[in-house]
């Protein structure tokens, strides 16, 4: 069963990795954009979010991711979701967030896929 | 055309300020919110007027207070604002004094926006010109914040189509997850996180219930125990009964970026459609779980069966002078009668029917228990009345209250034709002789645990001259019924029959019998275990 809310935060080469854990709701999405302001200001433009511990997420919480990869998208950065549970990822396609942000299978790709775009 | 002075004027400053009129209609369009416009509209509007102090404020309803969002420093100036009168005609105010312009624009969501202009210089005049300018760059701002909302409808819009194609996407899939029945997670479980994940619960619970005795309870999310949410304002449930349980699925506070808020009619409809879909997946479980169990059962039988089989005679042994025929026909895989003939070491031989009250497998293994034991006594030298003694008390034992054997027991001296039989509350075995008559023989005692007691058997002699038969049988023979009710020995008696046919091998009687009953019975169906043990003296 997902548990309570909780996130994790780490540079890789310039590269803001969030790894999440439990329900993407109102208060995960929260924290998560709030840790991605707060790296932001200081000129973070390339985010890994790791989904490994997330297997639900719903559209408030998915409303917050759309706001980071907005502001990403404003200042040429970019979002790259990793670790995706089926069903998660089929709701990330549908809700067309794949057109704006990537995807890929670990955070070892995320990070790398930057460095390919550089 | 004629042109006033005026015009002439404002159409000067216009000409003058092109590039900042270019740039507010670059900057403006793009932002994303109130804040955003109004902010770029402060440059634009600085560029427009250099050496001015700008306040800028935003008032979401009328009647509420203004909210700064561009100041400068000016103690009191919102109050210079005046909101505009009427609902469409007058949407705006302009109030110029010597040395300030204030606006207050009403913008198309009934929100308003209040500008003031204020000189640094207080010698410093504004002209009308300088008015209207500004005017149509709020013009500009109101038509930007127009734009902005339909940007922004049209982006929710998008959001909650795509919202309900995942809504629908996802309840067919989890209609085919908790179908499954190779899956770990419980479907309740897996129904209850896609209800809060589709309808936007902060959390919810599923409760199983028997009666008033709890379960089963499951929480999402998980970890921390739910605080108690039956007075939640924002909640739906929805429950259904199986097997006895009763399933309640509840919802708690559905989130938006506002806070709590009620939920919607669609949300009931996908926690009901979510539910149902645990019912017929519980459902379904269910039925699997008999089938396996009914075919777990029925191999069990098809063992039982062949077991059986091989308890009964596959072929009976040769009595020399005699000629032996059986046969056993159950009625359902598992059968209750019993038959064989058994040579014992000093040359004669015993014959027995027996028959089981009731049918199937608890039958079949008394049936296992009376041909083991029977062979057992019968390796030393035993009488029929001791035998009967000892199987009447193991079978007491071996068996429930309700069921017991009867049977028929011969035991024949070929040499001399000399039989002792004992009947154990069995069908009466018939005996004919040459003269064509039939003598029942019925002499013995109780069937084997009928009773819970040591009964003193009775045997019964005859001697089988040559063309004498004997007949051994059970009640599916007697009793086969037809399909109109009526019970082939009272159709035409089986002794009959037996005085009428008398054939040179013993195997055509019991062929020419069998076939006669299945003629009698037609289509009916058996309904109890057909078997017979045929003995010739030529």
């Amino acid at each position: 069963m997902e548990q309570q809310f909780s996130l994790t935060s780490e540079i890789q080469d310039n590269c803001l990795v969030i790894a999440t854990s439990g329900y993407v709701n109102n208060v995960g999405g929260e924290a998560i954009a709030e840790e991605f302001n707060r790296h932001f200001e200081n000129g973070i433009k390339q985010v890994v979010v790791n989904l490994a511990g997330s297997k639900v997420v719903n559209s408030i919480g998915m409303s917050f991711l759309i706001e980071i990869i907005e502001k990403l998208n404003e200042v040429d950065g970019k979002l790259v979701f990793t670790n995706l549970d089926p069903t998660v990822e089929k709701m990330l396609t549908i809700m067309g967030i794949f057109k704006f942000a990537g995807k890929e299978a670990t955070v070892e790709n995320g990070v790398k896929s930057f460095a390919r775009q550089t | 055309m004629t042109t006033w002075p005026f015009q002439e004027n404002l159409i000067d400053r216009l000409s003058t300020q092109i590039e900042v009129l270019q740039d507010g209609f670059c900057r403006l369009p793009k932002t994303a919110t109130l804040k955003d416009l109004v902010s770029q509209f402060a440059v634009v509007v600085r560029d427009l007027f250099p050496a001015t102090n700008l306040d800028l404020f935003h008032m979401p309803e009328r009647s509420e207070r203004w909210e700064k969002i561009v100041e400068s420093g000016t103690v009191g100036i919102a109050e210079r604002l005046v909101l505009p009168q009427g609902k469409t005609a007058s949407v705006c105010t302009l109030h110029e004094s010597s040395n300030s312009i204030c606006i207050a624009q009403r913008l198309v969501d009934k929100s308003y926006v209040g500008i003031v202009l204020s000189q640094k210089q207080a010698e410093n005049r504004y002209s009308d010109v300088d008015a209207l300018a500004l005017r149509l760059f709020v013009y500009l701002l109101e038509n930007a914040y127009q734009e902005l909302l339909y940007r922004r409808n049209e982006k929710e819009m998008i959001f909650s189509l795509n919202h309900r194609v995942l809504q629908l996407n996802s309840l067919i899939d989890t209609g085919i997850e908790v179908a499954r029945l190779d899956q770990s997670t419980s479907p309740q479980q897996l129904a209850l996180e896609r209800a809060a994940s589709l309808t936007n619960a902060a959390g919810g619970l599923v409760r199983v219930t028997h009666g008033e005795q709890l379960v089963e309870e499951i929480h999402f999310p998980g970890g921390a125990p739910l605080e108690n949410k039956s007075n939640s304002p924002s909640q739906i449930a929805t429950k259904f009964s199986f097997a006895g349980n009763t399933y309640t699925f509840e919802l708690y506070d559905k989130e938006s970026r506002l806070g709590v808020q009620p939920f919607e009619e669609t949300d009931q409809l996908l926690l009901d459609a979510l539910a149902r879909q645990v019912h017929a997946s519980l459902e379904n479980r269910y039925l699997l779980k008999q089938a396996l169990e009914k075919q777990k059962i029925e191999q069990d039988i098809a063992v039982a069966a062949t077991i059986q089989q091989k308890i009964l005679p596959g072929t009976l042994p040769r009595i020399g002078g005699y000629d032996i025929a059986g046969t056993n026909i159950p009625s359902i895989t598992v059968g209750g009668d019993y038959y064989d003939c058994i040579p014992l070491s000093d040359g004669r031989f015993v014959l027995i029917v027996a028959d089981v009250a009731g049918k199937g497998v608890s039958a079949g293994l008394l049936v296992s228990s009376l041909h083991a034991y029977l062979n057992a006594y019968l390796e030393r030298p035993i009488s029929l009345v001791d035998l009967a003694q000892r199987l009447n008390r193991v079978i007491n034992r071996a068996s429930t209250d309700e069921k017991f054997i009867t049977a028929f027991i011969a035991l024949l001296t070929p040499e001399t034709g000399q039989v002792e039989s004992l009947n154990a509350g069995h069908n009466p075995a018939y005996w004919l002789r040459r003269d064509n008559t039939v003598e029942e023989l019925s002499t013995g005692g109780i069937a084997f645990a009928m009773l819970e007691m040591d009964f003193q058997y009775q045997v019964q002699h005859v001697t089988m001259e040559p063309g004498d038969r004997l007949l051994l049988y059970t009640d599916g023979i007697t009793e086969a019924t037809n399909t109109e009710n009526v019970q082939y020995d009272r159709h035409a008696p089986l002794a009959m029959f037996f005085a009428s046919h008398k054939p040179d091998k013993a195997e055509t009687f019991i062929n020419d019998l069998i076939a006669d009953i299945r003629e009698f019975t037609g289509n009916a169906p058996q309904s109890d275990d057909i078997t017979a043990l045929y003995l010739l003296r030529h």
